[in-house]
């Protein structure tokens, strides 16, 4: 049976009048790529902060390992990584001495402490920059030394707090690939986002969030089959009537619909053979489309569909 | 662990620019400045002429008489005085026989005519005659043998064109600047001493957040983070010092390992009052540096570090900011050890340094004990 490395218990933490969690339970198994999932605002860093131990809740409790976690938790501490959303590194030292640095404070004998530091560079792919300042960096560079700060240690539980944000693809990608490989050496990982297409990528189980609670959780297949939606499908199409559409309407399966005089779309609930049902009564009636497409649920068609609004904010 | 702490915190200081900048290269570029302002009073050794003056006596006052008696006489007067009724004096001013009349009897009153140099001269006298009748009274009182010791001091005050020798220290007035520049290096090690909070307050910082999370015992990270200040002022001041001592030949005074000692003192509270300042409120880094450094100033302007006469204006009418302003206090030390050989007044200035710098450290260990905060 999976051990728990984390179980969070009715967790109760205000900001004045507003709740920033609101009786907010979890349990991570060991083993997980868990995903905390929510828009900006949701709760994620309020959780991720009072794990840690570093923000006073008002009600609930926290085990790591099994184990009460308070400030002085050192031997709970030790094996936990932490990779926070702003970047923690000091200006003034180099990459390898800011990895040293926080390496330290975790592992004091020095000959074992290099070897982790130089596992670290190499896997986060710094070695030709060792000796820049974080200044030097570009951004993705800046986010993969952040990052070699929180594991260099070798931690068993790795907690990542937005990590890709403001981070060009491609780097995103190799972040995204690096905890995916820390969880095939034995991690458990904590990974907070409001990208679902990166927690649907990488993490095994999702707890989405949204105003300090959590509204779903499973493996993302278990939180799409949550929902009414199974397709969506999209068709280019011009000049349909209202008769036309009250005939797709009725087909079997379909439980929504719009048309803004140009691009018809069907919402789908089961069934199969949907895409040709509608094909089949476009052509009935004579009529020529575009481009034709059909997706299948995303997260946020979960996060819309449990609350009603769109997971992320319009700016990202 | 300590070590480890304090090797990367030293590093981290010694590669930040703006403390090089403010801590070691700024003083010493207004201790050139200084230098070269002063430098030329120095050298040119100006004569003056004596200001003639009238004085109307309205009430017998020997402090005065003995006071103005050591100014109006000698190889080179600072004044040259007549004494006579009200309405002659009125005529003589009218005249510009004399530059002002001084109406003696307890507090000085002045009268001038014009601006130039001799009127600002008199005034000077008035001002330091004023502020320092207190300290006359008392010698005369107490310690009449110390008078005409006081009255030449204050002669020497007024006078930048007569040298007295009243101690076996050096008397240039011009040497206050020098101390309070001191003072000033040492205040501004508030602004090391902010980085305490900095590196070690989990709201203050992600670095100082990743930390709390490590196992890493936080008072050691604490202390660490204090000693690495410590060093890194006292070798602010060592430099400062060494650089007004020995490159810009500023007269200190015989007894220069006091010196080192009492401005490495004054380091220290410069870090303690800004690990205070960064531990006693929620306010951000940005506001914490900018009351620091406001502080500092404060502390230095009114230690006379921009205004020669204020420590004097200041003594006669609230002693007690003297007392606690720590740059007085520096700059203080400094003068009793060149100037006075006062070890008495030294060390209450010295004790006062060590209890404020244990108070508020200590005050700012209880004010960062917390682990758990309310907000990030």
């Amino acid at each position: 049976m999976e051990n728990t490395v984390v179980k969070i218990d009715s967790l109760v933490k205000r900001y004045g009048d507003l709740i920033a969690l609101d009786h907010f339970s979890l349990e991570i198994k060991e083993g997980e790529i868990f995903g905390l999932l929510g828009p900006n605002g949701s709760g994620k860093t309020t959780t991720i902060n009072c794990l840690l131990s570093l923000l006073a809740f008002d009600k609930g409790d926290i085990k790591i390992f099994g184990k009460e976690m308070t400030p002085t938790s050192y031997d709970i501490k030790k094996d936990i990584g932490v990779i926070m959303q702003n970047v923690a590194v000091f200006d003034e030292l180099t990459v390898y001495e800011n990895i040293d640095y926080f390496c330290g404070l975790y592992i004091t004998d020095k000959a074992e402490r290099k070897k982790c530091v130089d596992e670290a560079v190499r896997f986060v792919g710094l070695e030709d920059f060792l000796k820049f300042r974080p200044k030097k960096l570009s951004g993705g560079l800046l986010r993969r030394l952040n990052i070699a700060c929180g594991i260099a240690h070798k931690p068993k539980l790795i907690i990542l707090d937005e990590p890709t944000v403001a981070v060009d693809p491609q780097s995103r990608n190799k972040i995204l690939e690096g905890i995916q490989e820390l969880n095939a050496r034995g991690a458990t990982v904590i990974y907070t986002s409001h990208y679902m297409e990166e927690v649907e990528k990488i993490c095994t189980r999702i707890a989405i969030m949204d105003k300090g609670k959590k509204i779903a959780e499973g493996t993302k297949d278990q939180l799409k089959r949550m929902i009414k939606n199974t397709e969506t499908i999209t068709v280019e199409v011009l000049g349909l009537t209202d008769e036309v559409i009250s005939q797709i309407a009725g087909l079997p399966h379909i439980y929504d619909h719009s048309y803004d005089g140009s691009l018809l779309t069907v919402f789908c609930s089961g069934g199969k053979h949907n895409l040709i049902r509608v094909m089949e009564v476009l052509q009935k009636n004579d009529l020529s489309f575009g481009r034709v497409y059909t997706e299948l649920p995303t997260l946020n068609d979960v996060f819309l569909e449990v609350t009603g609004k769109a997971l992320r904010d319009k700016e990202d | 662990m300590f070590l480890h702490h304090l090797k990367y915190d030293i590093l981290s200081m010694l590669r930040t620019k703006a403390l090089v900048i403010w801590l070691i290269i700024f003083p010493i570029v207004l201790g050139i400045f200084f230098k070269v302002a002063f430098g030329s009073v120095y050298e040119k050794e100006i004569k003056f002429d004596a200001v003639p003056a009238a004085v109307v006596e309205e009430e017998e006052d020997p402090y005065f008489a003995a006071a103005a008696k050591a100014l109006s006489e000698g190889d080179d007067p600072f004044m040259e005085l007549t004494y006579t009724d009200e309405k002659e004096a009125l005529s003589l001013l009218k005249n510009g026989k004399v530059k002002g009349i001084i109406y003696a009897g307890g507090e000085l009153r002045l009268s001038v005519a014009g601006s130039g140099s001799g009127e600002t001269m008199l005034k000077v006298f008035a001002d330091s005659y004023n502020a320092q009748r207190k300290v006359i009274v008392d010698t005369a009182e107490n310690d009449p043998a110390r008078l005409p010791k006081v009255i030449e001091a204050l002669s020497q005050e007024i006078s930048p064109a007569t040298k007295v020798s009243v101690t076996d220290g050096n008397t240039d007035l011009y040497n206050q600047f020098f101390f309070n520049l001191l003072a000033m290096v040492a205040l501004y090690g508030s602004l090391l001493g902010i980085n305490i909070t900095l590196y070690n307050q989990a709201d203050l910082s992600p670095i100082s957040a990743r930390k709390s999370c490590s196992p890493a015992h936080r008072f050691t990270g604490l202390l660490a983070t204090l000693v690495s200040c410590i060093l890194m002022e006292t070798v602010c001041m060592t430099i400062s010092v060494t650089f007004l001592r020995f490159v810009l030949d500023v007269d200190l005074g015989k007894h220069m390992g006091l010196v080192y000692l009492t401005s490495i003192l004054g380091g220290i509270l410069g870090v303690a009052i800004g690990f205070f300042i960064g531990a006693c409120n929620s306010f951000s880094f940005n506001t914490k540096v900018g009351i620091s450094m406001v502080f500092s100033m404060l502390a230095c302007f009114l230690s006379g570090l921009m205004i020669g006469n204020i420590k004097p204006f200041i003594q006669q009418h609230c002693p007690i900011v003297n007392d606690i302003n720590p740059a007085a206090l520096i700059s203080d030390s400094i003068y009793c050890l060149n100037i006075c050989s006062d070890y008495r007044r030294f060390t209450i200035k010295i004790v006062t340094m060590a209890a404020m710098t244990a108070v508020l450290m200590i005050l700012g260990l209880i004010c960062t004990r917390r682990k758990k905060y309310a907000s990030l």
